[in-house]
């Protein structure tokens, strides 16, 4: 503004920043009050929580001296060290993460070879990966089920699909299946087909169903009108309409989203594990039962390996769909993988 | 062939009055352009022709039948091309025979050799034969809008509506894409009815012209009644100097700049 301008003007420009101070002090306000309330109510949960009561005892000293237990320590030269042979041995001796033998790679090659087509042919692919395998299939085998109740469920329960109260049926089943966990789904399962990975599939399925279908719904309300449209003007059916000019709008989303379910799943599945269904959470469960904290933390390795190789392969897969670019070439593909690898692990 | 008859066609959106009591009738193979600034119905009258829209009051007739919903014999391309991204320029161009493919089969792609083939002509005739496999997403828009009149040409309609088809293109792709349509329209002797903003396409690629002004159809003329004062009278008080100045260059420098929309990246 420069000096000669008339003072009106000078004085509703004025006004103009009085006001928006106004607003802004107004805002900081709102933004404190709202930061207040939420420390209040941080501190009533703590308290329902009974974790700032008088009368809560924390024994850490005793809980650090436990945490070791879950290291063995060995020394190498008089220089204490983790004993990676001790989890070695038991995650090779359980077959913990691969059928065979390892030690075969570098004694006897063929042997091994042999050996893994044997277990291929005789009990299938997720064998070879011993224990993990089990959770894995677990995990697999549920969202490969719960896929297709997941996808009509999802569909019929978008408004655009079905009218209104039509629509609420689907959407409220799949929000009953999921106000029950899945944890709690296998104990309703355990009558039909007792603590198994088998109840493992059904909980992990039924939950995939409420979950996947609500995440397929949602996608459903972002497309764009004009699509469906279009398939109309054709004079395509109502089916027609809802494959060509709605579902082929999310067809990339609903692959993704499928991924990043089969990932949850793997991880339920190691939860339901730890109930007793199989696989590597029972293993946790049982050693840790046995106080073998070291084998426990085995197998938590174990888990922590098998959780990071199905993100990796979903993310890569995912980031693969939802790119715009080409395709890798196979040697970037190969060549640039450790950087990639970096890089998802940053995310 | 089919006649196209408009009689007090009226729209109403809650209070605003999309379309005042408009009437016209084209006989049947005459290309129409519709004229007007946005928001002078033009989008509504073709959604009503079209049965997306239902009209308030009066009455369409198509053919000898009311115009009610959506319908086989009837093609629409629109501004935003509203193809499907997710498949390619041929999958696109194939679901022109939804109308008379069966659920199944049009899922699973089974139709019959002839209909496959005509994807392929008709992607032939708005030169995207060697692109029928690219996923219409990568397009440029000047191709997708080429896609959505495959579309709109495999549905072998008799009536072709076309609701702006060039307002989100550059200028060369907008006189290719008008004139993939005037081809496609004579070739096959179809009723025409296209909305267009641009007055020195109109006048280029036109043969009848209806002119709306908020709502009310201000002009109803052939080519040479198509003049500065009725175009004053469609526009309002803008400077229409501007438009006409053009308008007699006469499809010269259509081949040279027609490329760059071809290899360009998608547009949003």
């Amino acid at each position: 503004m420069s000096a000669e301008a008339p003072s009106g003007e000078e004085r509703e420009t004025e006004e103009r920043l009085e006001r928006i101070r106004r607003t802004r002090l107004y805002g900081v306000l709102k933004g404190v009050s709202f930061v207040l309330i939420l420390a209040l109510l941080f501190r009533e949960a703590l308290k329902a929580a009974g974790l700032i009561q008088s009368g809560t005892e924390y024994n850490t000293p005793y809980f650090l001296r436990k945490l070791t237990d879950f290291i063995p320590l060995t020394t190498y030269q008089g220089v204490p060290f983790v004993d990676f042979g001790a989890y070695l041995s038991f995650i090779g001796e359980r077959d913990l993460l691969f059928a065979s033998d390892i030690s075969l790679l570098w004694t006897d090659p063929p042997a091994l070879i042999s050996e893994v087509g044997a277990i291929l042919i005789q009990d299938g692919f997720f064998a070879l990966f011993g224990v993990a395998g089990i959770t894995l299939a677990v995990g697999f085998a549920g969202t490969v089920l719960g896929f297709p109740l997941a996808l009509l469920f999802g569909v019929l329960g978008s408004e655009r699909v079905l009218p209104f109260p039509l629509n609420f049926v689907f959407r409220g089943t799949m929000s009953a299946i999921r106000a029950i966990p899945a944890l709690v789904w296998i104990l309703i399962y355990i009558p039909l087909a007792g603590v198994t990975p088998v109840s493992a599939v059904f909980a992990v399925a039924t939950d995939t169903i409420g979950n996947l279908g609500r995440l397929f719904t949602d996608e459903l309300e972002e497309i764009k009108e004009g699509p469906i449209e279009a398939m109309e003007t054709t004079g395509a059916s109502r089916p027609q309409t809802v494959t060509f000019g709605m579902l082929s709008q999310v067809t990339t989303p609903y692959i993704a989203w499928t991924l990043y379910i089969f990932e949850i799943n793997v991880r339920i599945a190691v939860s339901l594990g730890v109930l007793g269904a199989g696989g590597l959470g029972s293993v946790v469960k049982t050693q840790i039962g046995l106080t073998y904290f070291d084998n426990a933390m085995a197998t938590l390795l174990c888990i922590f390996l098998l959780i990071i190789s199905v993100e990796l392969f979903s993310q890569r897969i995912r980031s693969r769909l939802r790119s715009e670019t080409e395709k890798m070439s196979l040697r970037e593909l190969v060549f640039g993988f450790p950087r990639r690898f970096a890089e998802s692990l940053m995310r | 062939m089919t006649d196209i008859t408009v009689d007090g066609l009226v729209k109403t959106y809650g209070d605003v009055t999309a379309l005042d009591d408009v009437s016209f009738e084209i006989p049947a193979g005459e290309f129409v352009i519709v004229l007007g600034v946005s928001g002078s119905g033009k989008s509504t009258l073709l959604r009503c022709l079209n049965g997306l829209t239902p009209p308030t009051d009066g009455e369409i007739l198509v053919g000898d039948e009311t115009a009610t919903g959506p319908r086989r014999d009837m093609a629409m391309i629109f501004q935003q091309h509203n193809i499907i991204g997710q498949m390619s320029a041929y999958s696109n161009a194939l679901t022109g025979t939804l109308g008379r493919t069966h659920f199944l089969g049009s899922l699973l792609q089974l139709q019959d050799r002839e209909e496959k083939l005509m994807a392929l002509e008709a992607l032939e005739t708005v030169g995207l034969l060697d692109e029928a496999r690219q996923k219409a997403r990568r397009m440029s828009g000047g191709q997708q809008q080429r896609v959505g009149i495959a579309r709109a040409l495999v549905q072998q309609p008799d009536v072709l509506l076309a609701d702006e088809p060039v307002a989100s293109l550059d200028p060369g792709s907008a006189q290719q894409v008008m004139g993939y349509l005037r081809t496609a329209a004579e070739e096959r002797g179809l009723t025409t009815v296209t909305s267009l903003h641009q007055v020195n396409l109109a006048r280029k690629f036109g043969q009848r012209f209806v002119g709306l002004r908020d709502g009310r159809k201000v002009f109803d003329g052939y080519r040479d009644e198509l003049t500065m004062d009725t175009i004053d009278e469609i526009y309002g008080d803008i400077d229409t100097e501007g438009m006409l100045a053009e308008t007699d260059i006469d499809g010269d420098d259509e081949e040279t700049i027609d490329q760059p929309a071809a290899g360009g990246g998608p547009v949003a």
